[in-house]
């Protein structure tokens, strides 16, 4: 991955009347990474892509892209493109037509068109379909055409708005695994929408939490899952146990009345923090051997694994484990001192969903 | 039960609907003129149809008007659309409903407006005039098929292209356009088929020399039966379902598309794209020609043989546009206003008097028609009644007004108008829809002048023609004619003219001049001061003036010829001699001719006139 930014999102606003939609949005994306907008419905994703394609023009800030702003620059001639959230596939044409759509106004040769839409429809497992006309296929087959007819002209990035959303799980690894591979063969920069966690974390060189249109971290899969800078972040990448708590010293935090271990530092002495600990780092023990004591109150099979909560110390604690521990049980809480992440508390409420200096 | 209730009902609804128009065809594919005979299949008034070239003209005329009318109304009602479309909800909606209402507005209102409109500012009305006014009521059809698509219009699709790097312009045509194309195509379509079957605003907007076919066939049927505007009717009929049927036809859903299938696209654009281009190709070659002069004529309906327009033009290669009135009345209206242009004119007697007092008329420099001679003197001297000095009128036709009847249904013999108040024949008498001519009648019937202005023998004819109304079947024009050939009426007041033409055809007429006097006209060719082609209006009547073109004309139209020329010329003796065709004195020393009276002598009579109208007929 090169460090050079390909595309920088300096200080964006825009609104949509008298609503707010992104607040001061800086973001900057590297050439060849893969880099995925995450966040609930509704946070502003489609709306940064859409000012990146060039179709919404922000209110302030300007777009730099490969060292030029092409802020004011219509879609058209951005280097660039996009699988739509909504597939926008042209009815009234065939899909090699579609696919071939953009090629044409390149004026690429017959030849080079035909081979390119069948390279394509086999990419995306659709041989065959050249005559269908659009609005035939299924929504599953519909958005796979809208990646065809976005990858074969070979873009220096492609957007792409929750691309596999109409999926199955089946499709959606296969595919996942068809767009890594197709990025890595092309170099294609990649900025990427989705509300799946999972497929953010599995995907992603970079991962951008969103809410509400503030940016809530910025980071590597593995960072934005094991380090949450705030509670939204930890809760919105897989369940948490997100405890209020309160920092002694360095690497000592009190939870639930009872001091644990820890290896984080720099919060002060006797300062209110949030606690989080993932539900498969929570240790079941004997009811001695552990820190805490607790009750198994409910179990569900979740197939890998069962999950459970158990009552300790007045606190309903989420426990994923490969081992059955029946309701009822008594049974002692352990956690790896690693894995207990210490994050700053908010100090209001407004403050949940706030912008943060990188 | 209920179901065959159901399926009756439907029938007779589909019977109700549809029946006209099946009479219509019946009787196109009729071999005999008279509508309840069936004299077998035939074709004929088809084929005549197509060699008729005034027909083919306004067939041209038609289409070209209807193709150019349709393309502009939906090029400008589709940016209307799109232009609506951007538009916040409320006035979008005021604005649907301000395009919509003229759809809903009475076509003769509409018509009637347009006339005012271009007349109003100075515009001649002409082809131009007509197109206006079908691009106009042809926008909102547009408007109304086209906007639910452009509401529809999938803006993803349109940003989608724009991301494929197309232009706007490109995106628009390219994905915006196919999307709202059935809307544009049907909106084409309607409008098309609106233009085609115009008749009413044409009717008001339309130049001289210009006939579409609806006009053509008013024209047409008003002078009597002419089963090849049956035929023409039929054709008509049948194009305009056939456009409805493809307006409304909902494309089937197509899930794949074949080469082949893109093969008759191309071919079915290829084919609209040929049929613009041949009905414009049409319009533009049936519009000009290689003329160096024109001439604009307005006459009385079917009172020239067509050929001799055709002979016109071929010797003197100046293009007549050739228009028929019906009556005085009528053409005064349209001359006097300056709706239309004309050249050449032929009023009858008093209206000519009229136009000269109104100083309508331009001198006729006789030096320049040497035929002029061949008129017989006593026209002249007669012409002096109206057109004192012999400068403006060339007569063209005479004849007197009288009765025509049936033999077989009348019995006693005819001498007096008396026999039109006569109960035995109530509802088989026509009266002529004229003022003058109506109390022509009764006042002769009164032994007072036809020129009168005494109000006490207006009066006395006015309660006459009212006692009259009952026995009356129908206040007619040329119609008398037709009816009385198919023996639907005994008695008709007529012009001797016609009563040859009649006597042709029905062996059972008789024509006379009642004792106590009537109406002796004259009607004559003159040029207006408004003409703008004055040496071709002298060159037409020059024309008219040779004798075997007088004899031409007297042949087809029937009426007596003052062209003692062309009436030496006719060959049957017993024409030549008709006491009809060329009444004897002692016949024509009864008779008066109309005067101008007057615009007050005008209203007079038509006050008197309105009256017997409104007057209850029971
Ligand atoms: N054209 C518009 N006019 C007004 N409001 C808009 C418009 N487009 C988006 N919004 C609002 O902006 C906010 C962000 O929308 P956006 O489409 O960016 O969300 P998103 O993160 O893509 O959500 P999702 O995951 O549901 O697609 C939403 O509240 C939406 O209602
Ligand atoms: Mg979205």
């Amino acid at each position: 991955m090169n460090n050079d930014k390909l595309i920088d999102l300096v200080n964006i606003s825009k609104s949509y009347g008298k609503n707010l939609i992104l607040d001061d949005l800086n973001l900057y994306v590297r050439e060849n990474e893969f880099i995925t907008l995450l966040g609930p419905s509704g946070c502003g994703k489609t709306t940064t892509l859409r000012l990146i394609g060039g179709f919404e023009s922000p209110d302030t800030g300007k777009i730099i892209f490969d060292g030029k702003d092409i802020t004011e620059l219509p879609p058209n001639k951005r280097q660039l493109n996009t699988v739509f959230q909504k597939y926008a596939l042209f009815t009234h044409m065939t899909i090699a037509e579609n696919i071939a759509f953009g090629l044409k106004i390149k004026k690429k040769s017959k030849s080079y068109i035909d081979d390119k839409i069948k390279y394509a429809l086999k990419l995306v497992n659709l041989d065959g379909y050249e005559n269908r006309m659009a609005d035939s296929l299924s929504g599953g087959q519909q958005q796979r055409i809208a990646i065809a007819r976005a990858i074969v002209n070979e873009p220096k990035v492609l957007l792409l708005d929750e691309p596999l959303g109409a999926l199955d799980l089946k499709l959606r690894q296969d595919m996942q695994y068809e767009l890594i591979r197709l990025k890595e063969e092309l170099g294609i920069t990649f900025i990427y929408v989705t509300h799946d966690q999972e497929e953010a974390l599995t995907m992603s060189d970079t991962i951008v939490v969103m809410n509400q249109g503030y940016i809530q971290q910025i980071g590597t899969p593995e960072d934005i899952y094991n380090e949450p800078e705030n509670a939204f972040v930890a809760d919105f990448i897989g369940d948490s146990n997100i405890i209020p708590a309160t920092m002694i010293e360095d690497k000592v935090v009190e939870i639930l009345g009872t001091k644990f271990k820890c290896v984080d530092e720099g919060f002060g002495k006797n300062k209110p923090v949030d606690a989080v600990i993932r539900p498969e780092d929570v240790i079941l023990v004997e009811p001695d051997k552990g820190i805490i004591k607790g009750k198994v109150t409910s179990l569900i099979f979740k197939g890998v694994h069962y999950e459970m909560e158990v009552m300790a110390n007045g606190y309903e604690w989420l426990v994923q484990s490969t081992k059955l521990v029946p309701v009822g049980t008594e049974v002692g809480i352990d956690v790896d001192p690693f894995n207990i992440q210490i994050m700053h508390k908010p100090e209001s409420e407004d403050e949940e969903a706030v912008a943060l200096d990188e | 039960m209920k179901n065959v209730a159901k399926k009756i009902y439907l029938v007779l609804i589909m019977l109700f609907l549809y029946l006209p128009i099946g009479v219509l065809i019946f009787a196109s594919f009729n071999d005999s003129k008279i509508l309840g005979k069936w004299n077998g299949f035939t074709l004929k008034w088809y084929t005549q149809l197509f060699e008729n070239e005034a027909i083919l003209n306004s067939l041209r005329t038609t289409i070209f008007l209807a193709t150019l009318s349709a393309i502009i109304a939906t090029v400008l009602g589709t940016l209307a659309c799109l232009t609506m479309n951007r538009m916040r909800k409320v006035p979008k909606s005021i604005i649907m409903s301000i395009t919509n209402i003229p759809m809903l507005n009475a076509e003769i209102v509409t018509g009637l407006a347009f006339m005012l409109l271009f007349v109003g500012v100075g515009m001649s009305l002409s082809l131009s005039t007509v197109l206006i006014a079908h691009v106009t009521f042809c926008i909102p059809y547009v408007v109304l098929s086209v906007m639910p698509k452009v509401q529809q219009i999938d803006n993803n699709m349109y940003e989608a292209a724009l991301d494929l790097g197309a232009s706007k312009a490109y995106a628009f045509v390219k994905i915006t356009m196919p999307d709202i194309m059935p809307g544009i195509l049907s909106g084409f379509l309607l409008s098309f088929t609106m233009s085609l079957d115009d008749f009413i605003i044409t009717h008001f907007t339309r130049g001289s020399g210009f006939d579409t076919l609806s006009t053509k066939i008013y024209t047409e049927v008003r002078k009597g039966i002419k089963p090849e505007m049956y035929a023409l009717s039929t054709l008509l009929f049948v194009t305009v379902f056939v456009l409805l049927l493809l307006v409304n036809k909902k494309p089937a859903k197509v899930t794949e598309r074949s080469k082949h299938a893109k093969i008759k696209k191309y071919i079915a654009a290829i084919a609209s794209i040929a049929i613009l281009v041949v009905g414009i190709g049409f319009g533009v070659t049936g519009g000009a020609g290689n003329y160096t002069q024109e001439v604009y004529v307005y006459n009385w309906g079917e009172y020239l043989d067509p050929e001799v327009i055709t002979m016109f033009e071929k010797e003197t290669g100046i293009k007549v546009h050739y228009e028929e009135f019906e009556t005085n009345e009528e053409m005064y209206t349209i001359v006097a206003t300056g709706a239309r242009n004309y050249d050449v004119v032929c009023p009858s007697d008093y209206m000519i008097q009229k136009m000269i007092e109104n100083d309508l008329l331009e001198e006729v420099d006789f030096d320049n028609i040497s035929t002029s001679d061949n008129i017989g003197q006593q026209y002249y001297d007669r012409a002096k009644g109206f057109d004192p000095e012999n400068k403006y009128c060339v007569p063209y036709c005479w004849g007197t007004v009288g009765i025509m009847y049936n033999k077989t249904m009348v019995d006693e013999p005819v001498t007096s108008w008396d026999i039109l108040w006569n109960e035995k024949y109530k509802d088989s008498i026509l009266m002529q829809n004229s003022v003058r001519d109506a109390y022509c009648v009764a006042l002769s019937k009164l032994g007072y002048s036809i020129n009168t202005l005494n109000e006490n023998e207006l009066e006395e004819a006015t309660q006459l023609l009212i006692d009259q109304k009952p026995l009356v079947q129908a206040y007619v024009v040329d119609q008398v004619r037709d009816k009385m050939i198919k023996n639907a009426a005994a008695l008709g007041v007529i012009y001797s003219g016609e009563a040859i033409y009649m006597q042709r055809e029905n062996d059972d007429l008789e024509y006379v001049v009642p004792d106590e006097g009537s109406n002796v006209w004259i009607d004559g060719w003159v040029i207006l001061k408004e003409s703008e082609n004055k040496e071709a209006a002298e060159k037409w009547i020059e024309f008219l003036c040779r004798p075997e073109i007088a004899l031409m004309n007297f042949d087809y139209i029937t009426y007596s010829t003052p062209n003692d020329a062309a009436r030496a010329l006719i060959e049957d003796e017993e024409i030549r001699n008709s006491i009809i065709a060329f009444p004897d004195n002692t016949i024509l020393e009864r008779c008066e001719v109309y005067n101008y009276l007057g615009s007050e002598g005008d209203d007079l009579y038509d006050s008197y006139w309105t009256r017997v109208g409104a007057a209850d007929s029971e």
